[in-house]
């Protein structure tokens, strides 16, 4: 069914732990939409929402394309939080904002969102490389929040990466030295 | 108000074999009705999200977790996607007995057009062999019909459908009616060379797929743009489904009536004429149940489907279906087995890479127990669907440094999965739970089907053959995995009501019409005594084509 090509790659399916759900729920008939509107509850503080902002721009920064908050990653952090993932999803992002909280107010005296960009940038590390509390965990996904929400926003498809909406012709030995950019899938 | 002699012919299901039996009626004068339990989904106006870029769809086209665990837990398994979500079934509305029995992915369409709009398009004809093997080796039931009888009907409805692919000449993989392949990319090329040297025999040849590489101009239909969205729906028309083929033909005739939201809970039948008299139908927006005439009836629901229809129409008092003087209805379930997956990198050609998002890729033919290769310790084979491609450079640490990183492509990287064919099993069976149904009032379907030696052995050595052919070829960091097989994974499920020559030991007869009412024919899956190894849907098509050919032909003679 569709295209199995990610699943003949090897690539894991993105979701596949939940099975066989009871049955005997009360039955709605109402077909779920999803929601696309705010998050229907706050994840985060105002404080670890700032941080959260400020780590996003860490990974990825302004360059010569724009950057996590200009393409709304923080934003969608929040969202996929509050209603696209599971409620556990949160824990880890939560206990690792905390971690760098800590670490900063002791290491720097000031809130981690309040730090500079190159204190910002030695907190990350120390979380890349577990050296707080829950940090590779916590550095793994949180890295993966900020790249999914840019690589599949505005900015990222069609700024930073190149997308084709209706390329029209397939060339299986397309010379590299004329891309740019990568394409968008 | 219930509908009297208004129609020739009900065909119940408007999937891949569903449009086909509207389309071959209507063109041959009945008036017909078209029934499916899901939404309408009209062609290129309802495709919601075609061509949309993922910034576009809801949640960013990723299914958010909470409804998958609560309404597409099956689903989740068939590709559901934002993008794709009406066309799929929710499971939590309209269950099967997840809870009982054998675990079984029944994964369901729930939209016209069924399984039509989201299927995989590769597109193959069975060979000979497929329709031999059972009575050879004396297992499972013997065909009624050979190859040659079906090849006229493959031919028929290829050159209409638009199947791309080449001739290669394989007695284990007849050529289609072909339009030109999609191309191989270089590094396709370069496995293929070195794959077909290094083991002799075998063979990596370009996709079979149901994309036109020609336009169809007649038809209103464009060929392949290389978006690879299939699965939202086309507006292009240029992959099949019913509704970019078969549906606006069948409205050509201004004979077709199609009705959605129309749920079939069993047949009505008359033990006296041996006759189907009419088809119940609930609406699934009102609940609202009517039994309409019928003087003729094609059951297209699906292979499990029409054979949950027609185990649901039973004789009153009794647990027995009127379609059941065989025993064998709900036996002989099958599925592909694959869930092997085996890649590698393929060194150089780094100065390439793909324009265009290309539906399909290559496949390497079935090579056990065929041309010379038997006596490897399991019954029938397998083949690989596979794909070289070149993904993004992956991230290292964060920052400027990291985000420039990922402007390039890593190497060439060629991955793969194999399909194997199940063999028919007696005890693989479905029946209808004793007292749960669902909102419709309709038991609810419990799965008994499991893999067995003959299967597993197989996948242990698609798996270990893999490695060995990559490996063999030049490919470095070869890997592979061996996931959890599971029925109904690779949705092609088949069997139920098998035909036959022995009304004693079959459902149905050699033209897919019910041994015990001349006026019933099943022409989807449900109606294989076995399986192939290949993809089934072009398979369903020449089936349904055949029968309608004869229906009519019956018809007209007043056989029916």
């Amino acid at each position: 069914m569709i295209d199995r090509r990610d699943a003949l790659a090897g690539i894991v399916a993105m979701f596949g732990a939940t099975l066989f759900a009871p049955i005997a729920r009360a039955a709605s008939v109402q077909v779920a939409v999803i929601d696309t509107g705010p998050p229907s509850s706050a994840v985060f503080t105002a404080g670890q929402r700032a941080l959260v902002s400020a780590l996003s721009e860490r990974v990825i920064p302004t360059t010569d394309t724009p950057g996590a908050i200009a393409a709304e990653v923080p934003q969608f952090i929040e969202k996929l939080l509050a209603d696209w993932a599971r409620p556990e999803d949160k824990e880890p992002i939560l206990a690792g904002l905390g971690a760098i909280e800590t670490r900063s107010r002791r290491d720097y005296k000031v809130a981690a969102a309040d730090a500079t960009p190159e204190q910002q940038d030695a907190l990350l590390t120390l979380a890349m490389n577990d050296q707080l509390p829950g940090g590779a965990d916590f550095f793994d996904k949180f890295r993966q929040l900020v790249i999914t929400g840019y690589y599949t926003s505005e900015i990222g498809i069609t700024q930073e990466r190149e997308y084709l909406p209706v390329p029209g012709k397939y060339d299986g030995a397309y010379p590299y030295a004329r891309v740019t950019k990568v394409f968008s899938s | 108000m219930a509908a009297t002699d208004q129609f020739d012919a009900i065909v119940i299901g408007s999937g891949v074999s569903g449009g086909w039996a509207a389309k071959e009626l209507t063109e041959k004068g009945l008036r017909v009705l078209m029934l499916d339990r899901g939404v309408m989904v009209e062609h290129g106006a309802d495709y919601t999200y075609d061509g949309a870029p993922p910034y576009e769809i809801p949640a960013r086209n990723m299914m958010p977790r909470p409804l998958v665990k609560s309404d597409y837990f099956i689903a989740t398994h068939g590709y559901v996607s934002p993008s794709n979500q009406k066309f799929y079934n929710n499971d939590r509305l309209n269950p099967y007995a997840y809870d009982e029995g054998e675990k079984f992915y029944w994964i369901r369409p729930g939209a016209v057009g069924g399984k039509s709009l989201i299927w995989g398009r590769w597109s193959f004809r069975w060979a000979p062999e497929d329709f031999e093997a059972n009575k050879r080796e004396n297992i499972g039931g013997e065909w009624p019909i050979g190859y040659d009888d079906l090849a006229p009907w493959y031919d028929y409805v290829e050159k209409y459908v638009g199947v791309s692919g080449s001739r290669e000449n394989l007695p284990q993989l007849p050529d289609s009616q072909f339009q030109p392949p999609i191309p191989m990319n270089v590094a396709e090329k370069w496995v293929k060379e070195r794959l077909e040297t290094t083991s002799p025999g075998r063979k990596l040849i370009h996709t079979r797929l149901s994309n036109m590489t020609e336009d169809k101009p007649e038809q209103g239909r464009s060929k392949c743009q290389f978006r690879a969205q299939c699965g939202r729906g086309c507006s292009f028309g240029a992959y099949f489904s019913t509704q970019a083929v078969t549906l606006p033909a069948a409205r050509a005739t201004g004979l077709l009536t199609l009705r959605s939201d129309a749920v079939v809970s069993n047949l009505e039948y008359d033990p006296a004429t041996k006759r189907v008299t009419g088809v119940r139908v609930v609406d699934a927006n009102t609940k609202q149940a009517e039994i309409i005439p019928a003087r003729l009836v094609f059951l297209c629901a699906s292979a499990m489907a029409s054979t949950q229809i027609l185990m649901n129409s039973r004789i009153p008092g009794t647990g027995r279906s009127h379609f059941d003087n065989s025993g064998t209805l709900g036996r002989y379930v099958m599925d592909h087995i694959f869930r092997v997956n085996i890649w590698g990198d393929i060194p150089g050609m780094t100065e390439y890479i793909e324009y265009g998002r290309r539906p399909g890729g290559v496949y390497i033919p079935r090579f056990r127990n065929v041309g010379g290769e038997e006596g490897i310790g399991f019954l029938r084979g397998y083949g690989y669907q596979g794909s070289a491609y070149r993904s993004p450079l992956p991230p290292e640490g964060f920052g400027a440094s990291m985000k420039h990183g990922m402007r390039g492509y890593g190497p060439w990287r060629f991955g793969m999965g194999a399909f194997g064919e199940c063999l028919p099993y007696e005890d693989n069976r479905v029946s209808l739970h004793p007292d749960k149904v669902d909102r419709f009032g309709i038991p609810l379907m419990r799965f008994d089907v499991t893999f067995r030696d003959n299967e597993l052995k197989m996948m242990g050595d698609a798996q270990a053959e893999g490695e060995r052919m990559l490996r063999a070829a030049g490919l470095t960091n070869v890997s592979s995995e061996r996931r959890e097989h599971v029925p109904g994974d690779a949705i092609h499920e088949m069997g139920g009501a098998r035909m036959g020559a022995d009304p004693r030991q079959s459902v149905l007869n050699k033209w897919s019409q019910a041994h015990d009412a001349a006026n019933l024919f099943v022409t989807d899956g449900a109606q294989m005594p076995s399986i192939s190894c290949v993809n089934p849907s072009l398979t369903f098509m020449a089936f349904t084509a055949r029968a309608a050919d004869y229906a009519v032909k019956q018809l007209k003679a007043g056989a029916i």
